[in-house]
């Protein structure tokens, strides 16, 4: 797959080479851009890269950036696996550990994490089970919560919250529903007690009535949701272009951090410079309404550091849990040389 | 003709010339090892793909991977708690919506009213993807066995009633004649000719509902099913892990396989007046 | 049993198959139906049977029943309509089940129907792996279980090639000889019903009217003897003067069709 690419990639840099010479060129070729791409899904959590993408950051570094849409994360790491992507980036999940055991992919950067005071995921109980007293996030131990799939960042997040207060996934019951609609059917039908929701959905379950959310993930347990990745090969063949791709990035998730991470005093989110400009851009790029993405714009670590602690943790997590292969070093996933 | 008649032409003169063979080709001869040599050197093309390096593990891991996995699983019991768990639903699915299709079909193969208002219905339904009612089912069976039940009851449901109607429609009327002609009460003209006679019809109408069953084990089990061959492909491929991903889409081949044959067997002994 | 049909009309929507038919089928007689291909021959006979409704007229019997009927007006098909699924002996079994009969007479009625058609040997075998001749075999055996007090036989031996139908003409007479059932015998093959039948009835192109009826004074077991061919080769004269020119507009009208 990859040889058939790459030959294609010299036919069509050969063709490039040969129309330069023989008549005018398109834009990017006359200035010399190099040609990369990007797996993202359409998503807030993405911002930085639509931001960079827009305001010619990725140009400055002298690279034509395509962003190829995905619409679930478990696509993303397989595109960069199967080279129909260079970069993604997406949120954490037990099958991207698997493609980094694989030597498939490894983390570049960081992307969104979640941070107390910013609300992205919300554990809701159903209307009964709060009523019999699920109150607080430590109450859903020995209850059952609708998660979307084994591997999950929704199944870290549990066993996460089982981290903090003392209890593990086996104390509690997930239920693998697939994907969030079949997860807020359940959760309505009262088969469970609690889902772990994204926060448009919570709001939602919340104000119709049939839930209750009782905590939010960024304040119960911080960590790293998700990476800038690409594959191990790009970066020990092409490594100047992921340099340059880093910076783009970096400058744009500087940006962001600045427009929307913003906290007064009193540590409430407050506006920051730029935050209709880059709210537009992410409103534009994600196709949804700019009050629909300011309820749900993550946090990010200004300078792209990964949560290094946490993601060990989540090696080791999914580890005891039997579904990453236990040989795995869970250093070996990220590349720390980018970021600095 | 004698010789003698005809003048001594040049024709009659030239040598008899044979009669060429030109009735060849054309007809299928059993090849009873061809597929089982075609099936062991795809497995060796496979396996030396791997092991030449020429297929990365990941994009596709080789039969010996496959093998291993499938060992792993049966070994720690896994595999026949994952198949257990299917056949359960498979089978209880299965019979539910054959029983509910089947009498339904009768009903649409010999009353015209409740044809009339079932045909219309059953080309409305019975292309509704399944997988898309699964919130429904959620709603109304919950997430336990009843939603799994249902959809692959409901799915096996439309196929069976349209296969038993046109195989009542295919039983001869002059058998039905004939019984009436003897005075054959009702119920028995249902029970010894209608029956009987559509059952040719109605036994390859579950071969089909026996794939679609095998089918729809693996979306019935994407509703909170921790056991099951559908649930462990499903995590197998969120979780990345192609060998056992294979090794789980395997079980499912040789489970639909076995059905066939199952049902194979069942036509034989059956149909044997055929 | 006599067989009373009167002013019977048939059609097909607006079809008009049958027209004012009246005839009486005689207590004891074999009474031949012939006529050209699409007269209706076939539908009189299912009207007369109570298969088929008819669209106007009446159908009535009389006369007596013989004991251990269970079936009075039975019926033997052109196709044999045996039940593929069912074994020669079983085929027989079918029309007695339904009756209240010890399991030690039902046995008795397919034995002796088996045994009279040739049968017996071949109780287990399916249908499928007789020929066709055997398979009428078992289509009358079936007929005679129910000891029936008028046969309606629908063309039955059309299916079959000419020698099976020279050997089942015979089997046939011998019925006949034993026991005098009434017979109503549609046929479209001359020779059928001169072999066979006391009466003739000929009927027109569509719509079927009742042309004539011809009577053969020859006694049936002597109508191969060579006495017997002049008054046979007039009848035969007659009926196919009857039928030629009839036959041959129902032949132009099928493919004008």
């Amino acid at each position: 797959m990859t040889v058939v690419r790459w030959s294609r990639r010299l036919v069509l840099g050969a063709m490039g080479a040969a129309a330069l010479a023989l008549a005018g060129t398109p834009a990017a070729e006359a200035q010399g851009l190099e040609k990369t791409s990007i797996g993202v899904l359409a998503l807030a959590s993405s911002g930085p890269i639509f931001i960079a993408k827009s305001k010619g950051y990725f140009e400055k570094e002298g690279l034509d950036v395509e962003l190829k849409m995905f619409t679930s994360a478990q696509q993303v790491p397989v595109a960069v696996a199967s080279g129909d992507v260079d970069f993604g980036v997406t949120g954490l999940t037990a099958g991207f550990y698997n493609l980094a055991a694989k030597g498939a992919v490894t983390m570049i950067a960081a992307q969104s994490r979640d941070e107390p005071g910013f609300q992205l995921s919300a554990y809701v109980a159903t209307k009964a089970a709060h009523d019999a007293g699920l109150t607080k996030p430590a109450d859903l131990k020995g209850k059952r919560i609708a998660i979307t799939t084994v591997g999950s960042t929704f199944h870290y997040m549990v066993g996460l919250l089982g981290q903090k207060h003392g209890f593990t996934v086996k104390d509690v019951t997930m239920v693998a529903m697939q994907d969030v609609p079949k997860m807020v059917a359940a959760f309505k039908g009262g088969q469970v007690d609690a889902v772990i929701a994204p926060v448009t959905v919570a709001r939602q379950l919340a104000a119709e009535g049939s839930g209750t959310i009782v905590g939010w993930v960024g304040d119960e347990t911080p960590w790293q949701l998700g990476a800038l990745f690409t594959s191990p090969k790009t970066v020990a063949q092409r490594r100047p272009l992921a340099e340059k791709f880093v910076g783009a990035y970096l400058t744009a998730l500087a940006e962001y951090h600045a427009a929307f991470n913003a906290k007064d005093a009193s540590g409430a989110v407050v506006k920051g410079p730029g935050y209709d400009e880059l709210l537009a851009i992410i409103a534009e790029a994600t196709k949804q309404k700019p009050e629909v993405v300011a309820a749900g714009l993550p946090y990010v670590e200004p300078k792209g550091k990964l949560l290094v602690d946490d993601i060990v943790n989540q090696v080791k997590f999914w580890q005891s849990e039997g579904q990453v292969d236990k040989a795995l070093d869970a250093k070996s996933v990220m590349d720390l040389t980018f970021v600095k | 003709m004698p010789d003698t008649s005809l003048p001594m032409t040049e024709r009659s003169a030239a040598p008899p010339q044979p009669v060429r063979f030109r009735g060849g080709g054309f007809t299928v001869k059993g090849h009873r090892w061809a597929a089982l040599l075609a099936f062991v050197v795809l497995i060796a093309v496979w396996e030396s793909t791997n092991r030449f390096g020429l297929v990365s593990e990941l994009f596709l891991p080789p039969p010996s991977a496959v093998a291993s996995a499938l060992a792993a699983m049966a070994q720690d019991g896994s595999l026949w708690q994952h198949l257990k768990a299917s056949l359960m639903r498979i089978g209880v699915g299965w019979v539910m919506g054959t029983v509910a299709g089947m009498a339904v079909g009768f009903a649409m193969g010999i009353g015209s009213v409740a044809r009339a208002v079932g045909v219309p219905l059953v080309s409305a339904f019975f292309p509704i993807p399944k997988i898309a009612l699964l919130p429904l089912f959620i709603l109304w069976f919950g997430i336990g066995e009843p939603s799994k039940f249902a959809t692959i009851g409901f799915g096996v449901f439309f196929p069976t009633v349209i296969a038993t109607y046109s195989a009542i429609d295919s039983v001869p009327r002059n058998l039905i004649r004939m019984a009436q002609s003897f005075g054959l009460p009702w119920a028995s003209i249902l029970r010894k000719i209608v029956l009987p006679g559509a059952l040719p019809g109605i036994l390859a109408g579950f071969r089909i509902t026996a794939s679609i069953a095998l089918i729809l084990v693996v979306a019935a089990e994407m509703i909170g099913a921790e056991y099951g061959i559908g649930a462990f492909v499903l995590t197998a491929g969120n979780l990345m892990l192609t060998d056992q991903l294979l090794a789980g889409v395997l079980v499912l081949s040789l489970l639909g396989l076995s059905i066939g044959t199952v049902l194979s067997i069942l036509e034989r002994r059956l149909l044997k007046w055929r | 049993m006599r067989l009373i049909i009167k002013d019977l009309c048939h059609r097909y929507d607006d079809l008009v198959v049958l027209d004012g038919i009246d005839l009486t089928v005689q207590e004891g007689e074999v009474l031949a139906v012939i006529g050209p291909s699409g007269c209706g021959k076939s539908t009189l006979l299912g009207i007369a049977g109570g298969i088929v409704a008819p669209t106007s007229g009446t159908i009535a019997v009389a006369g007596e029943v013989p004991d251990g009927c269970l079936n009075p007006i039975t019926f033997i098909f052109q196709d044999f309509a045996l039940l593929p699924w069912r074994s020669v002996e079983d085929n027989l079994s079918l029309v007695l089940e339904h009756h209240p009969l010890s399991a030690a007479e039902r046995r008795e009625r397919i034995e002796s129907g088996l045994r009279r058609m040739g049968l017996w040997d071949f109780r287990k075998a399916l249908p499928k792996q007789l020929s066709g001749g055997m398979r009428q075999r078992v289509g009358i055996a079936r007929a005679l279980a129910v000891r029936p007090a008028m046969l309606l036989l629908d063309e039955p031996l059309s299916a079959l090639d000419a020698q099976t139908r020279e050997l089942l003409m015979e089997d046939f007479l011998s019925l006949w000889q034993r026991e005098r059932t009434t017979a109503v015998y549609v046929t479209h093959n001359l020779d059928e019903a001169l072999r066979l039948a006391d009466r003739v009835v000929v009927l027109s192109r569509r719509p079927g009217r009742l042309r004539e009826i011809v009577t053969i004074e020859e006694p049936r077991d002597q109508r191969l003897e060579p006495s017997a061919q002049a008054h046979l080769a007039e009848v035969r004269d007659r009926l196919w003067h009857l039928i030629r020119a009839e036959a041959q507009l129902a032949d132009r009208e099928i493919a004008d069709a």
